[in-house]
């Protein structure tokens, strides 16, 4: 979002007065939104290669780019989408669970001062426990199947979006409160009009970190007991010694973050865009 | 013609139906891994995969596991029927709550323990681990055995600097020359040595029985309900189980194969490699004498002395022969 | 101004907040009244509990003691007869213009009808937003702003106009601007005008009358009637009688201060 800002506001800037030189040519291509990240990304993969190359590092330590790009062949493209399934289903089902507790909760909290002081340091425990501490405790508890792996993932995502959520309702304008009983309108259109949009920002900061959050919690879940999943395809590779395909799974299961992370900021630009920081003035 | 026609299609309705009868009728097994799927879990894969089980009217699903104490609970909770666990942690379980889980038929007849260093690191033979650092896994089994390996060969804990790491940092290492010495199965030889010889390096490797560790290992273990209620179900599983061993000894790559058709992260070259490194546990000196899966009574009494002494059981309280039913077994 | 019922009367009206360290004196003892369609301006120091009086006046807080009452009723509970204006335009940043200004239908009842969206129009045609109708609040300047703010107070058709210092956000020329503004659309529609501010020509400029506070627990100390011709306009900024008025408030007030 940020590269997209600077270069929309750098093209705006650049009149060509007269004909451009090559250099400023060069500049601007060198602006155009996602050529610096591809070609960094680009010369940190020509390195890597090159220093696994040159140095003779087994790949054991750190396999070469084409190394694993060998490691994708592993197994076929139907089996990957089968661990790229499971890890994504755990990692859904835990995250709108998370969301549906936390936005209700929420709203109780930032209503009730007693509900807030008897419930927020029960919910600082929860995420004081390392989930990976506990996670082996909860698949005893809850036996196999994705019940286990969607609580843990739960229990990952949810503080960050109470906390966030609960902010953003107590950040409404005074003003906007003392409107709404000036006109007595009902409390739950308090909360619908007023309280939730102004909540929006704060909601999609906390939605857009619980997003890659659910994948961690999904991984550690399957870490712990899996036959199916991204993290699963990771241990077990590493434990048979496979390190280039577990760097496929590390490199698959970091795509799917980012695209999920991206698929979360775009709804909030094409829904609320009035909610994002700095776009106007 | 006519009749001909009828006959046919009766023929073929009638074989049909034997065959949904016989499908319907075959007898449904959960079988419990105590790790991950690999080379020395082979046997299960090749009797689902050549039709070992099937032959036997078995009908074989498979549990995964982590760690030989979560396979014994699910076989007691009813979660799986029958699989492999380290005998010292059935053993373990049985003393301290008497699970209803029995040995049927022991597999490893050797510990797997033993210790990995580089040639030309100065470790020659066992006894040179002294003053040396090692490094293991945090939860492996090994680590129970260390302090009655050590002793044995007269040292403490304090005469090696001991450091856990993750069982797929252990290889690099000790390639790189991070530790000395590391602690691992025979099950992973070829596995290590792969990428020993990737870094240039050279393996030699002291399995703890030469330090006089002798005793069995991963059994057969089955839920004592799975054994009272299906007994004919659970005898024919284990012909049909000693038969998969058998393949799997003489056509490893066959085996291989099978394994990796049913879990396509494996790859054959893995498998194979594992699945002789682990047959080693299975046929050996001690097969040729006692026959194979076979709980021979005095090594089963000294592995009850290794493992009571070894987790500071009381060795009065648990009788070996207890946990152990050679009856289903029986016949080879 | 002689109608026998007030639009706003504060009897002996005294404020006392509980706070978290002990009790804060706001108000003591205002007696006032304002009249049908008048613009009184209140002028004071800051914290002198010039904002407590609007809010007594919408019944969103009631008095320690004392009474108020509008249009001769005392206030009990919020009134929606009222409409304010806060200092800073506090819109809903999601909403059009449009739908800022017909929020108070929507929140109160839930819905817009058809009628609602025809006010609205008007509305928007009274502040002078002609054509911003369906921009977000981002897009327009603060004074634009402010001018959505004082339609959504009109939307329920309020005969009290309640302003707390409701241009001390904008820029001198455009605060003078929407000055004029409001005056143009109070004389076009008139309203009883309840206008708070610190600023001394604003005051002066704007109202019938000033009502001057001292410092808290904050009281009413002078009463001034501006005795200025109407319409007003940027003629009266140089009019020698308002130098007059604002010299003697400004004297009046840096006394007090003193």
């Amino acid at each position: 979002m940020t590269m997209s800002d600077t270069s929309e506001a750098s093209s705006l800037s650049v009149r060509p007065e007269r004909s451009e030189t090559r250099r400023q040519v060069m500049a601007r291509a060198i602006r155009a939104p996602g050529v610096l990240p591809a070609a960094t990304f680009v010369l940190i993969l020509l390195v890597w290669e090159a220093s696994c190359r040159v140095f003779a590092i087994p790949s054991f330590i750190l396999p070469a780019p084409t190394r694993v790009l060998g490691g994708f062949g592993a197994v076929d493209t139907a089996r990957w989408l089968e661990h790229v399934w499971a890890t994504l289903r755990v990692a859904m089902t835990g995250y709108f669970l998370s969301i549906a507790i936390s936005l209700p909760l929420s709203i109780m909290l930032s209503r009730s001062e007693i509900l807030s002081r008897a419930i927020y340091p029960i919910l600082v425990v929860i995420q004081a426990t390392p989930v990976v501490a506990i996670a082996p405790v909860i698949i005893v508890a809850l036996g196999s199947g994705d019940l286990p792996r969607v609580v843990i993932t739960c229990l990952i995502t949810f503080f960050p979006l109470v906390v966030s959520t609960t902010t953003g309702l107590m950040a409404t304008p005074p003003e906007l409160i003392e409107l709404s009983r000036s006109l007595r309108a009902p409390v739950f259109r308090e909360i619908t009009q007023i309280r939730l949009p102004y909540a929006v920002p704060y909601l999609f900061s906390a939605l857009k970190i619980s997003i890659t959050l659910a994948i961690i919690g999904a991984v550690v879940a399957e870490f712990v007991a899996a036959e199916k999943g991204l993290g699963y395809y990771i241990q077990f590779s590493t434990s048979m010694f496979q390190v280039q395909q577990a760097w496929a799974g590390l490199i698959v299961l970091v795509l799917l973050s980012l695209i999920l992370f991206q698929i979360v900021t775009a709804i909030q630009r094409f829904w609320f865009p009035w909610s994002l920081p700095g776009d106007r003035t | 013609m006519k009749r001909m026609i009828v006959k046919t299609l009766l023929g073929g309705a009638f074989a049909a139906t034997a065959a949904i009868s016989a499908a319907l009728a075959a007898d449904k097994v959960v079988y419990q891994l105590d790790w991950l799927p690999g080379g020395d879990k082979a046997p299960i894969y090749v009797c689902i995969q050549t039709g070992f089980c099937a032959e036997e009217g078995l009908e074989v699903t498979i549990e995964g596991g982590r760690g030989s104490s979560e396979a014994i609970t699910k076989l007691a909770t009813g979660v799986s029927d029958i699989g492999s666990a380290g005998i010292g942690a059935l053993m373990s379980a049985k003393a301290g709550e008497g699970v209803p889980v029995t040995a049927v038929m022991s597999l490893f007849n050797k510990g797997p323990h033993a210790f990995y260093a580089l040639v030309g690191s100065g470790v020659e033979k066992i006894e040179d681990v002294k003053g040396r650092s090692v490094a293991t896994s945090p939860f492996t089994e090994s680590n129970i055995y260390l302090p009655l390996v050590l002793q044995d060969m007269s040292m403490a804990e304090t005469d090696i600097t001991l450091t856990k790491a993750d069982p797929g940092a252990l290889g690099p290492m000790l390639m790189t020359g991070a530790t000395d010495v590391i602690i691992a199965w025979l099950t992973d030889v070829s596995r290590y040595t792969g990428q020993a010889k990737e870094a240039g390096k050279e393996l030699v490797i002291f399995p703890w029985s030469a330090a006089g560790l002798e005793l069995y290992s991963a059994s057969l273990v089955a839920s004592d309900k799975f054994l009272k209620e299906r007994p004919d179900v659970a005898r024919r599983f284990i012909e049909a189980y000693k038969k998969s061993i058998a393949f799997a000894y003489e056509n490893p790559k066959e085996a291989a194969e099978a394994v990796a058709a049913a879990v396509p992260e494996l790859s054959v070259e893995n498998v194979e490699g594992s699945l002789k490194d682990a047959m080693v546990l299975v046929f050996n000196e001690v097969t040729e004498k006692d026959g194979l899966g076979a709980f021979e009574p005095e090594r089963l009494k000294a592995t009850w002395e290794r493992v009571s002494k070894a987790q500071g059981l009381d060795p009065t309280a648990l009788d070996p022969e207890s946990i152990v039913d050679r009856s289903f077994a029986a016949g080879s | 101004m002689s109608t026998a019922v007030p639009a706003i009367r504060f009897s002996s009206i005294g404020q006392v907040f509980r706070t978290g360290s002990g009790t804060l004196e706001a108000l003591r003892g205002i007696d006032m009244t304002v009249g049908r369609h008048e613009f009184v301006a209140v002028l004071g120091p800051s914290g002198c509990g010039k904002s407590t009086l609007l809010r007594l006046t919408s019944g969103l807080i009631r008095p320690t003691s004392g009474t108020v009452e509008v249009f001769g009723h005392p206030v009990s509970e919020p009134r929606d007869d009222i409409g304010i204006v806060f200092q800073k335009p506090t819109l809903l940043p999601w909403a059009t213009v449009e739908d800022n200004i017909v929020f108070p239908a929507r929140h109160k009842t839930g819905r817009v009808g058809g009628d609602d969206r025809e006010k609205g129009r008007v509305l928007i045609a009274r502040v002078g937003l002609q054509g911003f109708g369906k921009q977000l609040p981002a897009e327009l300047s603060g004074g634009m702003q402010q001018r959505v703010g004082i339609a959504r107070a009109l939307f329920m058709n309020p005969d009290i106009l309640l302003m707390d210092e409701p241009f001390s956000a904008l820029d001198a020329l455009t605060r003078e601007e929407m000055g004029f503004e409001l005056l143009r659309i109070w004389e076009a529609q008139p309203k009883t005008v309840m206008f708070i501010t610190h600023s001394i020509g604003e005051a002066v400029l704007l109202a019938d009358r000033v009502l001057v506070m001292s410092e808290r627990p904050g009281h009413i100390v002078e009463n001034l009637r501006i005795e200025l011709p109407r319409p007003r306009g940027i003629d009266t900024s140089n009019n020698k009688a308002m130098h007059d008025y604002v010299g003697y408030l400004r004297g009046l007030l840096l006394k007090r201060a003193a």
